[in-house]
């Protein structure tokens, strides 16, 4: 899942852009040879890379084919564009059909779905003024900025580069398979067919791939559950609703856990928070953000009434070393520790060893009590504390109010994303996408990948900026 | 109090329990018994989490005694806390999570809801499980002398009966010293001394904040901490760093009159009047040698101060934990007025809870 976004973030550092910037006065020849080797590229097609001879300057050829992409748009010998291809309105036949146009046209749909998601022209420009950025004589002076821009365009030019590179693919095996024809080729042309159809199934990942694009998806995270008004029956839907994602998190392969737990007074939990390790957690989890309703027969009722139940879900992102997070003065902190009252230090054993910590500027507090010593439940806290004031800091930042960074309690009970009934009758829909099961049961065993994925397509495919 | 087996215990569910002559003799008496053997040959107890795991159990038999467990939970609800500000059921809940977590090799098979036949790998016997939780919640054995470890900063220290189980409390001494060799290169190469170290952990976090130079003393008058130190040192690879000597407070430091870098202790404070009003788990299982301070739990606290100015070389610190407010300022007014110039710079330092709890300063 990562090939695509994960290695550009990871091979761009600040040294990279140090080279880059030593030789930048030589791009315009690279811009010169980028183009010669897409030209030349034609009459070439394998081994194209054979033509740059060194791994510095290969790297340089990317940097430059970013403006080279903006200008010129790819084609093949003949002319052919994604675009035009996209227009032919060839028919999409079934894989196992040999048709290289349904290939083709399939091809292009992705790529086209791909750029629209990744935002294609706002990336474009963003890209060219990071690029401006980072042209500048001063850039260093402030290594923290300097850092922070370098890793932005490295992690965008990837996703560019990733693009263009099978935008480009797709045109060269256009261009054999014709080549094939006029010379009578069997082989080649199968061949080429053959590697058309890989990227038609490759291509449906990708497009995955490319709905986790935001700037902290690959992100871990924390997940949230508040239990809503009503008593035991809502603490024991908040109790389900943390069992679903600790469920979800597990069959996706994540690390569960539990930061802190405030446990409900007969059953269900208060409130909960636990923690998701593993690449893209908050990129899916994001969608989960809500009030989740829950219809039913509440077993707490000894009269049977029908009950109607909320929950509200929050989700952080916890930053990356590499991101720059908001200092916190030991000074604004209150560190409190929930313990029954006495004389403590030697006269009290207590496993109890739960931290709360309060930063006094903001208001903000963090708790931890599920770790076994005060020390790791201040460690806990403190990075809980540390990942709410950098998403406060973050939507600060941002000043519009994306729902990434709500916190819990910004969460008005109003937000409702989806609803699960499991009397009258049995539905889990969601009513962002309207996307429905009937097995209640799976869902809160964990099954919850399509409707966070129909969430995602539907809400990156339809801004309408491609 | 004492609760009845009966009114807690679901008598059906522990078929395989140890008749209850048997049981008795298995909480207290550990720590005279420990106390009694040879200084030379105490062997410490291996705690619980890294035994080997050769006993195996079905899935469904441990479920069936965590049902039980989690009922007897339960069943105490506030009773421990209005008697002695003991545990609540929450508390026994999470204790018995970390003793599943410390017993069962694999403990993401517990999540599992259904009752099957599969087989659990196990560092204890499934009877010793019902056994080692009778204890802890009719015994009021502690948690941590059950499991035999506490979690303590970011360590994991052995501890076992006849030796105290180290205060979250605690922890915060060696944050003190963390900031005081920070900003001070001579203080991080130097000795150090852990008086009273118990199972280790002082001296353990001291050693970890320390720069390669630096070295720790860790005394203590009994043999079965120094045995359990002994052990957590070498757990954690510091032999060369931290050196026990087992003796009364400074008679094994005779060698390092002037010459100490920094000195704490957490040493017994409890008034000896206050004693019986323990709570259970301490009162009755913890070593009261660690606990009993005297009359007015000073004797060790004023012993410690008076050695402090003889040990300690020039602008050497030190930080003593005690027991509370009034003790603090009895040491800092002791420090003033009777060895008027031996230190400088005395604070009280608060706990979490805001009590105040630690008196440190330096050495002229």
């Amino acid at each position: 899942m990562s090939r695509f976004l994960g290695k550009s973030l990871r091979t761009k550092g600040p040294l990279f852009l140090h080279k880059i910037l030593g030789i930048s006065s030589e791009s315009h020849n690279i811009l010169v040879l980028s183009r010669y080797r897409r030209h030349f590229s034609h009459s070439l097609p394998h081994n194209t890379s054979n033509l740059v001879p060194s791994t510095g300057s290969l790297q340089i050829r990317f940097f430059a084919s970013e403006a080279a992409a903006a200008t010129t748009e790819p084609s093949t010998s003949d002319g052919l564009t994604v675009q035009g291809i996209l227009a032919n309105n060839w028919n999409i036949l079934d894989e196992n059909d040999g048709d290289w146009k349904s290939h083709a046209t399939a091809i292009a749909q992705s790529i086209h779905l791909i750029k629209r998601r990744l935002h294609w022209e706002k990336l474009k420009v963003r890209l060219d003024m990071l690029s401006f950025q980072l042209s500048k004589e001063d850039l260093w002076d402030d290594p923290v900025r300097a850092g922070k821009i370098s890793r932005e365009h490295g992690s965008l030019l990837g996703k560019m580069k990733e693009v263009n590179a099978f935008e480009q693919e797709l045109l060269e095996h256009i261009d054999m398979i014709k080549l094939a024809r006029e010379e009578n080729d069997a082989d080649l042309e199968s061949e080429s067919l053959k590697a058309l159809l890989n990227m038609r199934r490759n291509a449906k990942e990708k497009e995955l791939e490319a709905l986790l694009s935001g700037e902290q998806d690959s992100c871990s995270c924390y997940i949230e559950v508040q239990a809503g008004a009503g008593g035991t029956e809502s603490m024991d839907w908040a109790a389900m609703v943390m069992q679903m994602y600790k469920s979800w998190a597990q069959r996706r392969g994540y690390k569960v856990t539990v930061v802190d737990e405030m446990p409900g007074e007969i059953a269900g939990i208060k409130r909960a928070t636990i923690k998701v390790d593993g690449e893209f957690a908050f990129g899916y989890a994001k969608a989960e953000i809500g009030v989740h309703r829950l219809v039913r027969i509440s077993p707490f009722d000894s009269n049977k009434r029908r009950h109607t139940s909320f929950a509200a879900v929050a989700v952080i992102p916890i930053l990356g070393d590499g991101s720059t997070h908001v200092q916190i003065n030991e000074s604004d902190l209150r560190i409190e520790r929930f313990r029954a009252g006495g004389a403590g230090g030697q006269h009290v054993n207590t496993t109890e060893s739960a931290v709360r910590i309060v930063h006094i500027p903001t208001g903000v507090t963090a708790t931890c009590q599920n770790e076994r010593s005060q020390h790791q439940n201040k460690a806990s806290a403190m990075a809980v504390l540390q990942s709410r004031l950098d998403q406060l800091e973050m939507a600060r930042q941002a000043q519009f109010n994306a729902q990434h960074t709500q916190s819990l309690t910004d969460i008005t009970w109003g937000s409702q994303i989806r609803s699960y009934v499991l009397h009258p009758y049995r539905m889990v829909k969601d009513l962002r996408t309207n996307y429905e099961v009937s097995d209640p049961d799976s869902v809160l065993e964990g099954d919850l990948d399509s409707f966070i994925l129909s969430y995602l397509s539907a809400s990156l495919d339809k801004d309408d900026d491609a | 109090m004492r609760l009845t087996l009966s009114s807690v215990y679901r008598p059906y569910s522990f078929p395989t329990l140890l008749k209850s002559s048997s049981f008795s003799t298995l909480c207290r008496p550990f720590c005279s018994s420990a106390l009694s053997s040879s200084p030379t040959c105490v062997k410490p107890q291996v705690p619980l989490f890294l035994r080997q795991p050769i006993y195996s159990t079905k899935l469904c038999e441990l479920k069936k005694w965590h049902d039980w467990a989690k009922g007897v939970a339960f069943s105490i609800g506030s009773t421990f806390v209005d008697s002695d500000n003991g545990p609540d059921s929450s508390l026994l809940c999470r204790e018995l999570k970390w003793l599943m977590e410390d017993a069962v090799e694999d403990h993401s098979m517990i999540v599992k809801d259904d009752d099957s036949d599969e087989r659990v790998k196990m560092r204890v016997g499934i009877e010793e499980l019902y056994c080692l939780w009778k204890q802890r919640v009719q015994e009021r054995r502690p948690f941590q002398y059950v499991v035999g470890c506490e979690h303590w900063r970011d360590l994991v220290l052995s501890v076992q009966e006849g030796v105290l189980i180290p205060r979250p409390e605690t922890e915060l001494l060696v944050d003190f010293v963390d900031d005081v060799v920070s900003e001070n290169e001579d203080l991080k190469r130097g000795v150090w001394a852990d008086l009273g170290t118990g199972s280790g952990a002082l001296a353990i976090g001291i050693g970890g904040v320390l720069g390669s130079e630096g070295r720790v003393i860790a005394t203590d008058l009994s043999p079965v901490a120094v045995a359990v130190a002994a052990y957590n040192v070498q757990r954690y690879c510091f032999q060369d760093k931290i050196e026990l000597r087992e003796g009364s407070w400074f008679e094994p430091l005779k060698d390092m009159e002037g010459k100490l870098a920094g000195l704490v202790s957490n040493p017994p404070y409890i008034p000896s009047k206050d004693i019986s009003g323990l709570q259970a788990e301490v009162g009755r299982h913890e070593p009261r040698v660690a606990l009993d301070g005297g009359t007015d739990g000073m004797d060790a606290l004023l012993h410690l101060c008076d050695g402090a100015a003889l040990m300690l070389k020039p602008a050497g610190f030190f930080a003593f934990e005690t027991n509370g407010e009034q003790q603090c300022r009895a040491l800092v007014d002791y420090m003033e007025n009777y060895r008027n110039g031996s230190f400088c710079n005395l604070e009280i330092r608060s706990d979490f809870a805001g009590i105040q709890r630690f008196v440190i300063g330096f050495h002229q």
